[in-house]
């Protein structure tokens, strides 16, 4: 009964952990907006968590420098699993306007799953608090997966 | 005053909260955002302006030949899109707009790709400018692919046919409506003045096409029995015989 009620707690409130590989800010503004009163994902249960052992979801931003990629892995590494990987706009999926320079690695499906993909530039926050409830099924479902 | 916020709090306890009521009560973006890419593929002349000013190269196009005519088809990849509306400014034929959708967010990555195809008939015409042209250099300017060459000096007009895809944006612009796609005129056998009516390419011919009257100095061709062979043109003694437009 005890796992039961852990378990239905995890489901219900997801950690986030934010990587920025070089974003230009817009999407981490965006992300922070929606912690904000107004947006308030907390409703949710979506929190900001301080480390990447903490995270049930880990939201990348930013078309992955190459200072940055090695970072980026070292954090997933440390993430527990089950993880989702959330991108943020269209630099992390494509490289975007940076695409084909010597310092960016992007798209991000070269080292790592990608589970949702929120498009914009920058996203809009309804578009990734509908895009972060989707992760949360998502993770859902692997959870259940890893209990079986 | 022992507590001067408790107007404050008190006052916060019947005001309505300010955090959205997102998922329950949708939002519509303000005016002018700038979201998820629709195409018209029916209103696209396939100029492929937006190809060029896409800054990220997010827009591609694929040629595929089929009966009929050429299936055309954009894609629109909006996990590469930086949303600036440049490709919608740009279309003439507002064929590309960006709409107040904001939720784009998927789990494949295929599904944030917005494609359109159409197919476009052939045209059968090559582009060409008929007497009347002021050498304005408008359709050349307006050429997306830089097919048309316009000297005012030497009022010369040119076209390369090679680089020319036939979009029909020059003929929108000709102030004085002179260029056309024109049919070419059908070629057929054809005979010259120096005709003496021997009568050699109606013996030739393998068809029987050609009727010559040496009496009354006539010389015809049905066009339907002709098979362009060109054996009345190799037997002609006059070399007067040759292939060309029929009037």
């Amino acid at each position: 009964m005890i796992k039961k009620a852990i378990a239905n707690s995890m489901q219900k409130s997801p950690w986030l952990y934010h990587v920025n590989t070089g974003s230009c800010n817009g999407c981490d503004i965006e992300l922070v907006a929606c912690l904000t009163p107004r947006y308030d994902v907390e409703r949710f249960g979506f929190k900001l968590a301080g480390s990447p052992r903490h995270a049930d979801i880990v939201v990348v931003s930013g078309p992955i420098t190459s200072q940055s990629k090695e970072r980026l892995l070292r954090t997933l590494e440390q993430v527990p699993e089950p993880y989702c990987i959330v991108t943020l706009g269209s630099c992390p999926q494509s490289g975007n306007v940076f695409k084909g320079s010597y310092s960016v690695e992007a798209p991000i499906d070269k080292f790592c799953h990608v589970d949702v993909a929120i498009a914009g530039c920058t996203v809009k926050p309804e578009a990734v608090i509908a895009g972060l409830y989707k992760a949360t099924e998502i993770l859902k479902k692997k959870r259940e997966a890893m209990n079986k | 005053m022992m507590f001067p916020f408790i107007k404050e709090a008190v006052a916060n306890l019947f005001s309505r909260p300010s955090t959205e009521n997102f998922p329950a009560q949708p939002v519509t973006a303000k005016p002018g955002y700038r979201g998820r890419i629709n195409y018209d593929p029916e209103k696209c002349i396939n100029c492929g302006m937006c190809i060029k000013v896409c800054s990220p190269a997010a827009i591609t196009r694929e040629f595929e030949d089929v009966e009929g005519g050429q299936k055309i088809t954009y894609h629109f990849d909006l996990t590469s899109c930086t949303f600036c509306g440049t490709c919608q400014d740009f279309c003439e034929e507002k064929a590309v707009t960006l709409s107040d959708d904001y939720l784009m967010f998927a789990e494949n990555k295929e599904d944030l790709i917005v494609s359109g195809t159409r197919i476009k008939e052939k045209v059968k015409g090559k582009l060409t400018c008929a007497d009347g042209c002021i050498y304005c250099g408008l359709c050349a300017r307006n050429c997306p692919e830089n097919a048309i060459t316009v000297d005012r000096a030497s009022k010369s007009w040119s076209v390369d046919h090679d680089k020319c895809i036939q979009c029909g944006k020059c003929i929108s612009k000709c102030p004085k409506k002179v260029l056309s796609f024109a049919e070419p005129a059908p070629e057929g056998v054809i005979c010259g003045s120096d005709c003496v009516f021997c009568g050699l390419c109606a013996k030739k011919c393998p068809v029987g096409a050609i009727t010559v009257d040496r009496a009354t100095k006539s010389w015809s061709i049905d066009r339907e029995k002709c098979v362009q062979c060109g054996l009345c043109i190799k037997s002609c003694p006059k070399k007067t015989l040759s292939m060309g437009p029929i009037e």
